[in-house]
């Protein structure tokens, strides 16, 4: 496998309405797909690329559990908290990973329910990246508490102290959107993979894995109930899943939203967020994507063509953002509050205004480039706009919940926020988290739904004029429909 | 695709199947699966119970003082001992002179009193080992309970039946609050608050409600009523 | 040994009593936040004990279970008459400071003092309280207070125990005695003591030979030599700002640097609260920018040493401009009037002051402060005099204290010292290792001296120059007695018996002439008895001081005496102070006075009124000066005085006097304790005898490099953009008026601040029972600080350290906002005190998920920290941002003794929870509960929260909102009555008073620095 980025040879871009979109190239049939995908996974011993990279993640993600141990051994005061910043890289960081949580339940569920063919080589992927981004920014609220042993007392549990959580607090209704999200999201990923994980099970050869994968793989079999059964079920949860995708982050952003800090205290914020989860979301998804493919050779599953599209997508998505840049200043003005009209100049203007300027940059300007077709469709280009974009999605938090702290009503309470090294490990070492866990899936499981691929691929529709392989029951003969 | 050519990936060994007896347990699974979390839940909330962790404790005393005999055989009114009971928040202990009082005539020579005879000699005082021990960021007034006719019973029980003092009541927050919010089945006329098995000659809701009624006694549930 | 074992009981009991009271676990004392209320001896001898008993008492032995450590109840032997443990107990005493005395009230719980307040039937107090005194508290509770006798030997020192120390005294002195004092001095401290004053009279008939010097870096000094001059004895100047309706203060802070201080506040206050009739209105002239200053109708920064020139000045305008008619004898004071005026020219501001003063005749003042030299002092004295203020707005008492100034004793000493002619030196007190005037080098000197002893709360400079250091008893541990500056006697009781059985300054004094150390209560009583008025012992006691005032004979002018003052002043050649001839001018710390506070962390972390700097000084530089010198804030220059050097922080300071710099006395110390170390800028390295008050010739040269001050408001430089904003929105915070707008539209407050209708959110609660609120006035708010330290003491308020302020981290619940409005060379300055307003729609309320904040029925916004879990989610939502995070747990590792200051009342806040002002809810639920058990209805004015009961101006009322008869209620519906940030429609309880400024109208800008609208 190239570690450089290469230009990709087959170009399936090219639009051709009296063709269907040819979605994979490279000549795959059901089998030699099943066997690139599976291949990855069976090979013995991973590359040592992979090693590298897993060596350098985990390190990383040590580091965060150090530095969370030292949190709650000292006290959040390691932080660079403030009065008044109460909250700054933690929350930055939770709302951050909880956006890149967005696109992979999008594109399984609301893309699935949109038939949007193209989804199918990328949402197990996506789907993964999704958990691993909730799995990390369930850590944040978590730790950010002042007393981290008694966090549970924001569930409604029993307790000698008759005490009910406050159900008007927007936190509260964070742990239960998060965690719903979490829930429903998980199921999704794996309910989906229960069929490759069936056809990694025949294909395997050690008992480990035969036994490993034969419990995951629940007793698939292919029959036509199971399939039956499956797509019901992945309907149900797509339909499920669908309200989540926008509830989680509008939720997130009441956080925000319903308290009066002048920068906060918006009507705007929920669709806002949502459209910059999505957007910091299938970013993410392309900068892990675009070296996979490449590593792993998918260029001809993940082709040029999911990736232009994911393309515009972000463009959309992005330009969305910057609409609401804009509205928020214009509200601001029209809105005739001076405080909130101070918020706004001083966020474009004050001691902050470097970090404002970056996240104008990154996500206004940065995907405009996507209007070209020739930034769209190559990948090197993705990869960095890509990696921009997430940049400049951290920063946008950063502006929201650290620039409107560090001033609001009154002058002689302002102040200003400065990380420590402990901030800044920490949030490293939740990408380190990240990665591992991405990596880890890339070696044990299947980052290609191969069932729903085949779905898409042309040789579905010449089941009547080919024979059936023999004792060929694994992925999805159409021949059972 | 050729599906004649030998693969052993495809035709190898015979994938692993869930064997036949597990279908048997499906259900058992699921649900044991299902209430785990649950039966958790409700073995720590036990586990953790003032009934688990506090009541009954009964710590040994430097000196062997029996409520039994002093509160129960011989009544003694609480007050006498404890004075601080109707005007501050703490009862107060009893300086080791009012154990003088008595002892110095009556059993002036017991083992037991030695330590009482030592400390009223020396001045130094009795280190009692606490039994009812409020957490430190709560505070509790006697005077405003006893004063509004809190029998002592009602948090200490039957002290004029222990021998060594035993702890009566878990003292959680929750155990506050179910007075706090209906103080009926606790009240007495004044002149019975430290009545031991007092027994009203009228159905004891009726006559909370009347001293409730008639003293204006509404308690109250706000944090700052114990917390400052 | 007991037969207990025997007894076959359980075994963790101690063998016997003897034993508990040795076992070595003091340190386990108070472990847990508050043990159960001892029960405590109050006669002093058994305070001691208790503590070692409650030591060994709180046994903490580990125990099976979920059970907190064991806790032991250590009742009495036999309990005193009328007492309850576990009830506060409030006794009579005073304090004394430089000859100065604070009348007070202190609680004491269990044996344990845990809170300083005013003495409220005391004129001087009437209830309010210095910062000083309420935070001795924490000084009698220092861990590095010395707690033996220390003998140095080739400058090694070797611990004593205080026997051996005070036999090796008694046998010297001994031998001075027999030599009938030749060769000893003794340097004490400023003392109005009438029995210091007896000692000190029978060392001077017993010991001819001896020399006694009095010393004190601080003093009014001036004043004094002044009034020797004016009047050919020393007096007492006695001013009265509550008689004053025009007062004209010449580089004088009447209101915090003064002994009679509180009084003045109040009686200032009183003056101008527009309300009650008219207004008084104040002129300051000074240098640096005083807390009178700030509330000036009309202040005029110039250069301290130029100030002379402004009193002359004034003068001639009277006199010659105005034709006020001088006494007969007086004439001849003309010519250097005329002299003076044919100099100068008369600014406006003058003419306006001398037509004001001659417009209130008899009730105007012209107060003249510490630092201006004596002819200026007689000058104020004269004009006073010609313009009938004498006997109405000023008097003049009789003053014991006799001698040298302290400048030029300590100049004196040092050269007896210097010729060898001093054998032995006892130091009562004082620190002049650190403080006395650099030029004489006292440290060498000291080392000289064959035999030294110095008597002092620390081992400090001084003490490591001495051959002996005796510790000394803390003021609360002490007898002492003190004649007021009315000359009212008061007796000190202490509230502690010594807790390292320290000695003081009487008693060291017996042990000189008497060869026995007597008790410091026998010699008090003694004199007790003597003095004229001071009534049974026991009243003396339980009142803290004697009705009766002593007849004084009447003071009168000596003509030729000022004359010849006014003529030398007149005629002497003025100062010039500019780019080319800086000025330095030496100001007292307004937290450290000079310097002896500084090991205490409540001080060394309290705000600077002006500057809000904390646990630091710095180089204070007017902005166009900082701008001309090309000096910014954090910069670290090198000061240069003639041949002495010192490096100091810079700190712009807007309305500092041109050509001026001011720093504060107090820090640099060097052995002032694990506190006051190493903190600020030794001020003193630049002080010469000859210039102790202000020096010319300063140079200014930039090292380049900087230096983190912390302060507690603009955390950080602040941009042009936030620059602008604050000065807009200060506006409407801070609502303040002239005089002729109230009048014109009294409800003018109200109107300030422009917004849409308000609708509520929320269903608001009915107000049923109580609903406590708060009015703070900003026109009597002098920004003084008592009230944040007072909270701090009430409330358990720890104290973070600079490294955490500098974050922003400080943890006082009570903040004093300063905001600069206008020209930043002449700024209007104005002070508001925010705490927790307790909002009925509290925004806090709404976001806690845990319900830790929440309303209770009397309206109390309340924090319950046990249920806190610390999201910091209520103070992001506040928007008051008074909300209190603990970021670490600032209550560790505080040493035992340390812990005793605590109150017991309140909660002691772990790491990791929020907190804030709780309107002194401990001090509500205890009047509550005692009114019910009274069966009676809480009174008006009954409850009194911390900072309400120390305000010097009583600018802060607190009470029942539901009572319509109530003050408080009175206030919030009055006309200056408005609501900070009242748009956002959270409906807080605290509610804020207009400020008022008077302007003279022939002054055409109004106070605010910009146009009255």
């Amino acid at each position: 496998m190239g570690t450089l980025l290469t230009r990709d040879t087959i170009d399936n871009t090219a639009h051709d309405p009296t063709r269907p979109q040819e979605l994979i190239t490279g000549g795959y049939d059901f089998t030699s797909l099943t066997d690139k995908v599976c291949g990855i996974v069976e090979r013995r011993g991973a590359p040592r690329a992979w090693w590298v990279a897993l060596g350098f993640s985990s390190t990383l993600a040590v580091t965060m559990f150090a530095m969370i141990g030292y949190l709650i051994f000292n006290g959040v005061g390691v932080w660079g908290l403030n009065n008044p910043v109460g909250w700054g890289w933690d929350i930055v960081n939770f709302v951050f990973w909880v956006g890149i949580g967005h696109a992979g339940t999008l594109i399984s569920a609301i893309l699935y329910l949109l038939r949007q063919q193209w989804r199918t080589s990328i949402n197990r992927f996506a789907e993964a990246m999704t958990i691993f981004a909730v799995i990390c920014a369930a850590i944040f609220p978590g730790i950010h508490v002042g007393r981290v042993w008694v966090v549970w007392w924001l569930f409604p549990l029993p307790n000698y102290q008759a005490m009910w959580p406050n159900f008007r607090s927007p936190l509260l209704w964070d742990v239960f959107a998060v965690g719903t999200y979490a829930t429903v999201s998980l199921l999704f990923w794996y309910t989906g993979m229960v069929p490759d994980l069936a056809t990694l099970r025949d294909r395997a050869v050690t008992r480990t894995r035969k036994i490993a994968y034969g419990f995951f793989a629940l007793g698939w079999r292919g029959s036509n109930r199971h399939w039956h059964r499956y797509e019901k079920a992945y309907l149900i949860l797509a339909g499920l899943a669908t309200p989540l995708v926008l509830s989680v982050h509008s939720v997130v952003s009441f956080d925000f939203a319903t308290s009066q800090v002048p920068g906060w205290h918006t009507t705007i914020f929920p669709p806002y967020f949502v459209a910059g989860a999505i957007f910091s979301g299938f970013a993410m998804v392309m900068t892990c994507l675009i070296p996979a493919r490449e590593w792993y050779g998918l260029k001809s599953i993940v082709t040029l063509y999911h990736l232009e599209t994911m393309a515009k997508i972000i463009l959309a998505t992005g330009t969305m953002v910057g609409y609401a840049y804009a509205t928020e200043f214009f509200i601001a003005w029209y809105g005739g509050n001076p405080a909130e009209q101070f918020a706004f100049i001083n966020r474009a203007f004050g001691p902050y205004a470097w970090a404002y300027w970056i996240m104008v940059s990154c996500n206004v300007i940065s995907p405009q480039l996507f209007w070209f077709k020739k930034i769209r469709t190559s990948p090197v280009a993705l990869l960095i706009i890509c990696i921009f974009v997430n940049i400049g999605m951290w920063f946008e938090r950063f502006v929201i919940t650290v620039i409107s702290l560090s001033r609001d009503y009154l002058p002689s309470a302002w102040g200003y926020y400065r990380p420590t090294p402990v901030d800044m490990l920490t949030f490293a070492g939740s990408f380190g988290l990240f990665f591992t866990l991405v990596l880890l899936f890339m070696r044990y499981l299947p980052m290609i739904a191969m069932a729903e691929v085949k779905t898409v691929m042309p040789q579905k529709h010449w089941e009547s004029k080919v024979s059936r392989p023999v004792g060929d029951y694994h992925g999805t003969n159409p021949g059972d429909r | 695709m050729d599906s004649q050519q030998k693969d052993p990936r495809r035709d190898g060994p015979d994938p692993f199947r869930f064997p036949k007896w597990t279908n048997a347990i499906r259900l058992p699974v699921t649900l044991a699966a299902a209430l785990a979390p649950l039966f958790i839940l409700g073995l720590l909330y036990l586990l953790f119970s003032p009934g688990a962790t506090s009541v009954g404790y009964q710590p040994a005393q430097p000196v062997p003082y029996s409520h039994q005999l002093h509160a129960g055989l011989l009544g003694i009114d609480c007050r006498y001992c404890h004075t601080g009971v109707e005007t501050g928040a703490a009862a107060t202990l009893p300086p080791t002179s009012v154990c003088m009082n008595c002892h110095a005539t009556v059993r002036a020579q017991s083992e037991k009193l030695q330590l009482v005879r030592e400390s009223f000699a020396t001045g130094m005082p009795i280190p009692w080992v606490r039994v009812h021990d409020l957490p430190d960021f709560v505070y509790f007034d006697h005077s405003a309970h006893v004063r509004r006719g809190v029998g002592c019973e009602s948090c200490h029980g039957r002290i004029d039946k222990m021998e060594v003092v035993r702890q009566f009541a878990g003292l959680n927050m929750a155990w506050c609050l179910e007075c706090h919010r209906d103080p009926v089945p606790h009240l007495r006329p004044e002149d019975a608050v430290t009545v031991m098995g007092y027994v009203p000659d009228e159905p004891q809701i009726e006559l909370g409600r009347r001293l409730r009624d008639a003293r204006h006694i509404t308690p109250k549930t706000d944090c700052s009523t114990c917390h400052r | 040994m007991s037969s207990m074992n025997q007894n076959g009981l359980d075994h963790n009991y101690w063998r016997s009593l003897q034993e508990l009271s040795d076992e070595p676990e003091f340190r386990r004392f108070l472990e847990g936040e508050f043990p159960e209320p001892a029960e405590v001896p109050t006669d002093a001898m058994s305070r001691r004990r208790f503590l070692q008993v409650m030591g060994a008492s709180v046994a903490m032995a580990s125990l099976v279970g979920c059970r907190w450590p064991q806790e032991t109840i250590v009742p009495f032997a036999s309990r005193p008459e009328g007492v309850t443990p576990g009830t506060a107990r409030r006794y009579a005493t005073v304090m004394e400071l430089a000859g100065a005395v604070s009348p007070l009230l202190v609680t004491s719980f269990d044996g344990r003092p845990i809170k300083v307040e005013g003495n409220p039937d005391h004129p001087l107090s009437q209830g309010a309280c210095d910062l000083f005194a309420q935070a001795g508290l924490l000084e009698l509770y220092d861990p590095d207070r010395s707690r033996h006798v220390l003998e140095r030997e080739g400058g090694r020192p070797r611990r004593r125990s205080l026997g051996d120390g005070e036999a090796a005294a008694a046998a010297a002195f001994t031998a001075l005695r027999a030599r009938r004092g030749a060769g000893l001095a003794v340097l004490s401290e400023a003392s109005s003591s009438p029995t210091f004053a007896a000692l000190r009279g029978r060392l001077r008939d017993e010991l001819p030979e001896a020399a006694w010097y009095e010393y004190e870096p601080v003093s009014r000094d001036n004043e004094r030599l002044a009034t020797g001059l004016a009047f050919g004895e020393a007096r007492r100047v006695r001013v009265d700002p509550g008689a004053a309706r025009v007062l004209a203060c010449f580089d004088a802070d009447l209101l915090l640097d003064h002994p009679t201080a509180l009084r003045n506040a109040r009686g200032f206050a009183n003056g101008r609260r527009a309300e009650d009739g008219e207004m008084n209105r104040l002129y300051v002239v000074e240098s640096d920018l005083s807390l009178t200053g700030g509330m000036a109708d009309h202040r005029v920064a110039m250069p301290s040493l130029e100030i002379p020139r402004a009193l002359y000045g004034l003068a001639a305008e009277l006199v010659l401009g105005r034709g006020l008619s001088l006494p007969p004898g007086y004439e001849s004071v003309l010519p250097a009037l005329e002299h003076v005026r044919a100099a100068g020219h008369a600014p406006a501001w003058m003419g306006a002051m001398a037509g004001d003063l001659l417009a209130h005749r008899g009730e105007s003042l012209v107060a003249v402060g510490p630092r201006q030299p004596d002819h200026v002092h007689v000058l104020a004295i004269l004009l006073n005099e010609v313009l009938g203020n004498t006997g109405r707005t000023v008097t003049y008492g009789p003053d014991d204290q006799r001698g040298l100034s302290h400048g030029a004793a300590i100049a004196t000493l040092a050269v007896t010292m210097g010729k060898g002619q001093v054998q032995s030196l006892v130091i009562l007190g004082g620190n002049p290792v650190h403080d006395a005037p650099a030029d004489l080098d006292f440290g060498g000197l000291l080392d000289r001296v064959a035999e030294s002893w110095h008597l002092s709360l620390f081992v400090d400079e001084t003490s490591q120059h001495c051959r002996w250091h005796l510790p000394r008893a803390h003021w609360l541990e002490s007898w002492h007695d003190v004649r007021d500056h009315d000359g009212r006697y008061a007796v000190a009781q202490p509230l502690i018996a010594p807790l390292y059985d320290g000695w003081t300054p009487a008693e060291l004094l017996s042990l000189l002439l008497d060869g026995v150390r007597r008790p410091a209560h026998d010699l008090v009583r003694a004199t007790a008895d003597r003095e004229p008025g001071a009534g049974d012992w026991e009243a003396l006691l339980h009142r803290g001081f004697a009705a009766a005032l002593p007849v004084e004979k009447a003071a009168a002018l000596d003509g030729r005496g000022v004359v010849a003052a006014v003529r030398r002043g007149g005629m002497a050649k003025p100062a010039e102070v500019g780019r080319e001839n800086l000025e330095l001018v030496f100001v007292r710390d307004p937290s450290l006075h000079d310097g002896r506070f500084a090991n205490n962390a409540w001080l060394q972390e309290l705000p600077d009124f002006m500057t809000k700097l904390v646990w630091d000084n710095a180089a204070l530089f007017g902005v166009s000066t900082a701008a001309a010198l090309d000096v910014a804030h954090g910069d670290v220059v090198e000061l240069q005085l003639g041949e002495r050097r010192l490096e100091a922080a810079v700190y712009v300071l807007p309305g500092h006097a041109p050509w001026s710099v001011s720093l504060s006395l107090g820090h640099g110390r060097t052995a002032a304790g694990g506190v006051g170390n190493g903190t600020g800028f030794r001020a003193y390295a630049l002080r010469n005898s000859s210039a102790l008050d202000a020096a010319a010739g300063l140079k200014v040269v930039r090292t380049g490099r900087s230096h983190r001050l912390a302060t507690t408001q603009d955390h950080h430089a602040i941009d042009a953009v936030g620059m602008r904003e604050r000065e807009k929105r200060s506006r409407s915070l801070v609502v303040s008026g002239t005089l002729a707008e109230y009048r014109e539209h009294p409800d003018f407050a109200a109107h300030r601040t422009h917004h849409p209708p308000l609708v509520s959110l929320w269903k608001e609660r009915p107000r049923e029972g109580f609903a406590w609120g708060m009015t703070i006035d900003l026109s009597t708010c002098i920004g003084c600080n008592a009230c944040v330290v007072a909270c701090q003491a009430e409330n358990n308020i720890p104290v973070v350290g600079k490294d955490q302020v500098a974050k922003g981290r400080e943890l006082h619940w009570l903040r004093l906002d300063r905001y600069f409005q206008g020209d930043p060379d002449a700024p209007a300055v104005a002070h508001q005190p925010v705490a927790c307003v307790h909002c009925e729609l509290a925004p806090c309320e709404q976001v806690c998920p845990v319900n830790a904040t929440m309303h209770n029925e009397d309206g109390l916004n309340v924090m319950a920290y046990n249920r806190c879990v610390g999201t910091r989610y209520c103070s992001n939502n506040c928007p008051y941002k008074v909300r209190r995070f603990n970021w670490f747990n600032f209550n560790s590792d505080i040493p035992d003794v340390r812990k005793l200051v605590y109150n017991p009342e309140v909660t002691l806040r772990s790491r990791g929870v929020m907190e804030k002002c709780t309107y002194c809810v401990q001090r509500i639920e205890t009047v509550k509960i005692d009114a019910k058990n009274e069966g009676r209805p809480v009174r008006d004015g009954e409850v009194v929260t911390a900072c309400q009961q120390t305000c010097p101006t009583q600018a802060i009322v607190f009470g029942d909102l539901n009572d319509p008869q109530s003050r408080v209620t009175k206030l919030t519906t009055g006309d200056r009555a408005y609501h900070l940030l009242a748009e956002l429609n959270v409906k807080p309880r605290t509610a804020f008073l207009a400020r008022l400024r008077n302007p003279n109208p022939e002054l055409a800008e109004s106070a605010d620095g910009h146009p009255a609208h």
